[in-house]
């Protein structure tokens, strides 16, 4: 979903509550936090299937550097991807707070490697600043929209654009 | 798929497998039939049967074409039924028939597949199947008219009353469709209507309007009504359109005799009684439900109302089921996971070093079910070869018929079972390779075989057999064997020759007329000869893990030799450790494994380290070099050496450590791994441990090729 249309539905839905239960603000969703070095990132919760340590990683020859291999989760083979190697940050040893957050989209699951997961914030329509140009960095093709909050800000990541996106692509089996 | 009127979606998928089920028991018959020259009642009333299923469903579904094509299919069994004996020359019927098969199983291709389906236009086939209908009533009339073959007429038939010029019918209806008085009622009301000057002498029963227990005298001696019509025929085809009828024929109306004779005499016994005796028996795999599922009445259709229906059924009812492949492969998935929980909870870290007989006790009995468990999935995925042999009998058939060869097809060993998938993937294999002996195989005339000693006939014998985890299908042939000089003067013609001539041997010879691009027959025939096919039933086959090769004597024959994995879903796999890596290697590949001594290896400087066992020269692959993993053991002396082959290549590869012997499930790499080509590096899939690790499986062609 692009941002206006995200605009248009939360304007929309603003309106309804407004109207109906006359309340200040409503939840858009509800977003999962975590460090990837200092920044702080986070992905919808609607993606997240579930939050694991750092399994035993089998490698796979043939495949790009930041793909770390396979892991199982519950007996369902999944890739899991190092997150600071795929934004080209410096790769660091896992620690106990190192976490694999499970994602899936379409049917397709992949572990992301993060630091550290913080928790779960509710967003709000005002959090949501404009564009994601503001920031920087080369990992902004993967940010769908940032929450300028007080506590700082937060990049929410594409979840389908890392998944389906980038230089790769799904074939179909 | 095709579009379908709406509501009906769902019927689709049981309308073209019930279909094709019955054109494949019709083909089997008519083979039958044909090899045997004679069609008996049972035959005839089958085929009739299948026929009228077929046109049934298809006009359920919409299909008018089809529906038209089965008609005019009935149409001429019908005649034939009247008058079996009187059936001579009847090979042009089975050419038709068989034509008609065809392009019934064509269209039905094309339902399934194309979303935007447009009906063909089988006119030109129906007419045909029309002058055929005419032929046979020619013959029959000739034969002085005796159509009246039905023995029988019920004690209280009206027909025993009726006057000369009128006609009965004894009309049943489709088993389940309920009220079958009202429809007989109904089906009256059509016949006034849609008939000029009928007059409906009488029925029984009669009280079909008052009386609801009417139904069930309808269901067990079927409706019967007498007419008198100028045109009985206008009367005929009204009935053929009314609503819910199964099937009708004429009662004799000569005022027959015989008023004791037992129902169960009667030629058209109810349909469920016909399919008691029907040959599906034989071949169960085939044998679809006896009717059309597509019947609207299908879904309420009580068995208890069924029971009554067919009293003379006996022990025929249905005991296969049909099940979607997706939820096999679903439960196959489960019990793999219930199998690696299993070795979890079993083997978990934390019961380590206490004391837990009972637990133990229990742990062992739950081993055994689930490997029960796991038994009984697979062989619920395990089908006979039956159907995909079967098949090449008509292949057979229509290849005798065209190139004028005398051949007879042996079949043996049909019921060996393989995994489904499997069975699927084998029909074009099997076919290149039938078709390859009959056309290439025996000689083209019988006299050439009369003059080196063999018995005129041909033969081309297909055989299967299962040994030790695999299944081996042979397709040889009587006839002249390949000449090696002409294979080997051809391979050099067009560059596939890589060494001298001479170093050949007889056997590699042989074998290259498996290489793409190869045909030695000049002539390109409509089954051979155009150089594609061997190296793609090769390389179908090596799709499915499977291998083929070729034997062959001069003038005595040729073999080829199929070996395919029972299944693709478990391997047996040797566990190896490279690094900290688990990798498994599919235990028929290995040929033997060993350590080396240092001096034992020879480095040669293009081609790295090989090794000398033998006499033969195997080049040596180091997993951890190769995968990039990081491992303790680089000395040669300190790992362990597996020579593996396959397809007559070999390679030595060396691990760190063996782990020992395992069955695993295969898994296929996860789908966002599909954009990298991971089998391009020699793995084929990876498999769960039971402590939870995941192991890669080794594809050993891959591996041997990317070396």
């Amino acid at each position: 979903m692009d941002i206006k249309e995200l605009f248009a539905k939360q304007e929309e839905m603003k309106q309804k509550t407004l109207n109906s239960k006359n309340e200040k603000e409503s939840e858009i969703t509800k977003v999962m936090t975590f460090y990837i070095g200092d920044q702080v990132y986070g992905i919808e919760i609607p993606y997240v299937i579930e939050i694991i340590g750092v399994p035993h990683i089998t490698v796979v020859p043939g495949i790009p550097y930041y793909i770390k291999g396979i892991i199982n989760v519950r007996s369902k083979v999944v890739p899991v991807i190092d997150m600071r190697s795929r934004f080209g940050k410096e790769e660091k040893e896992y620690n106990e707070r190192t976490n694999t957050i499970i994602i899936e989209e379409s049917g397709v699951s992949v572990g992301v490697i993060v630091d550290e997961v913080i928790g779960v914030i509710p967003v709000y329509q005002k959090y949501i600043a404009n564009s994601p140009d503001r920031i920087g960095v080369n990992d902004n093709k993967f940010i769908k929209y940032l929450l300028e909050m007080q506590d700082g800000i937060k990049l929410v990541l594409d979840v389908s654009k890392l998944i389906f996106d980038g230089d790769m692509f799904i074939t179909e089996e | 798929m095709a579009k379908v009127e709406p509501g009906m979606e769902a019927m689709v998928d049981v309308y073209i497998f019930e279909t094709t089920g019955l054109l494949e028991q019709l083909d089997e018959i008519l083979l039958r039939t044909e090899k045997a020259n004679e069609f008996t009642e049972d035959d005839i009333n089958e085929i009739f049967r299948i026929m009228h299923t077929v046109k049934g469903s298809s006009a359920m579904m919409g299909f008018d074409n089809l529906q038209q094509l089965a008609h005019k299919g009935e149409d001429m069994f019908f005649i034939i039924r009247e008058a079996p004996e009187k059936m001579t020359d009847v090979g042009f019927v089975y050419d038709l028939v068989f034509q008609m098969s065809d392009l019934f199983k064509a269209e039905i291709d094309m339902i399934q597949n194309n979303d935007d389906y447009e009906p063909t236009d089988f006119s030109e086939m129906i007419s045909r199947l029309e002058k055929g209908a005419k032929m046979l009533k020619g013959e029959l009339e000739d034969d002085g008219g005796t159509a009246a073959a039905a023995p029988a007429a019920e004690a209280e038939a009206p027909a025993a009353a009726a006057p000369a010029d009128s006609t009965t019918v004894r009309v049943f209806f489709e088993d389940g469709c309920k009220m079958e008085n009202i429809r007989a009622f109904m089906l009256i009301n059509n016949v006034k209507e849609s008939v000029d000057e009928v007059e409906i002498v009488g029925y029984v029963p009669e009280d079909i309007e008052s009386n609801q227990d009417s139904a069930n005298v309808i269901i067990d001696n079927g409706f019967l009504m007498t007419f008198r019509a100028p045109d009985p025929k206008a009367v005929f085809t009204a009935i053929e359109n009314s609503l819910n009828v199964q099937s009708y024929e004429v009662v004799d109306n000569v005022a027959a005799s015989a008023p004791a004779e037992a129902p169960a005499a009667e030629p058209a016994a109810p349909p469920a009684a016909a399919s008691g005796t029907a040959p599906a028996a034989s071949a169960p795999a085939a044998a679809p439900a006896p009717k059309p599922a597509a019947a609207p009445a299908e879904k309420s259709k009580a068995p208890e109302q069924k029971a009554p229906a067919a009293p003379s059924s006996g022990g025929g009812k249905q005991s296969l089921i049909s099940v979607n492949l997706q939820k096999l492969d679903q439960l196959h998935d489960i019990v793999g996971e219930i199998i690696t929980t299993e070795s979890m909870v079993i083997s978990n870290p934390e019961l380590e070093g206490l004391r837990l007989e009972s637990f133990t006790k229990s742990a062992r009995e739950l081993r055994k079910l689930t490997a029960d468990l796991q038994d009984t999935v697979m062989s619920i995925r395990m089908v006979p070869l039956t159907g995909p042999f079967q098949k090449m009998n008509r292949i057979v058939r229509d290849m005798k018929v065209k190139l004028g060869k005398d051949v007879e097809l042996v079949i043996e060993g049909d019921t060996t079972e393989v995994d489904k998938s499997i069975v699927d993937n084998l029909n074009d294999p099997l076919m290149h390779l039938v078709r390859n002996a009959v056309d290439h195989g025996i000689e083209d005339t019988s006299e050439e075989r009369v003059a080196r000693g063999k018995p005129a006939k041909g033969t081309v014998k297909l055989s299967a057999m299962s040994s030790s985890g695999e299944v081996v299908i042979t397709i040889s042939d009587d006839g002249q064997g390949i000449d090696t000089e002409k294979v080997i003067q051809k391979a050099e013609r067009n560059g596939l020759l890589t060494k001298p001539i001479s170093e050949y041997s007889e056997r590699e010879i042989q074998n290259m007329i498996l290489l793409p691009g190869f045909s030695t027959n000049d002539v390109v025939t409509e089954y051979s000869g155009r150089g594609v096919g061997m190296d793609v039933v090769k390389s179908n086959l090596s799709k499915m893990g499977g291998s083929l090769t070729v034997e062959s004597k001069k003038g005595e024959g040729t073999s080829f030799i199929i070996k395919i994995p029972l299944t693709l879903a478990i391997v047996d796999g040797m566990e190896i450790m490279v690094g900290d890596a688990e990798f498994t290697v599919p235990i028929s590949v290995i040929k033997e494994s060993f350590i080396v001594k240092r001096d034992q290896i020879i480095n040669d400087t293009k081609r790295g380290e090989m090794i000398m066992i033998r006499g033969v020269c195997y080049p040596m692959l180091r997993l951890n070099e190769k995968f990039g993993l990081p491992s303790d053991v680089n000395d040669i002396e300190d790992g362990i050496v597996l020579l593996i082959e396959s397809e007559n290549r070999g390679i030595c590869l060396f691990a760190d450590k063996l782990i020992g012997e395992q069955q695993v499930v295969v898994k296929p790499f996860p789908k966002y791994l599909s954009q990298y080509d991971i089998k391009g590096q020699g793995l084929s899939g990876c498999t769960i441990m039971g402590d939870g690790s995941i192991s890669l499986i080794i594809d050993v062609n891959r591996l041997i090729e990317s070396h």
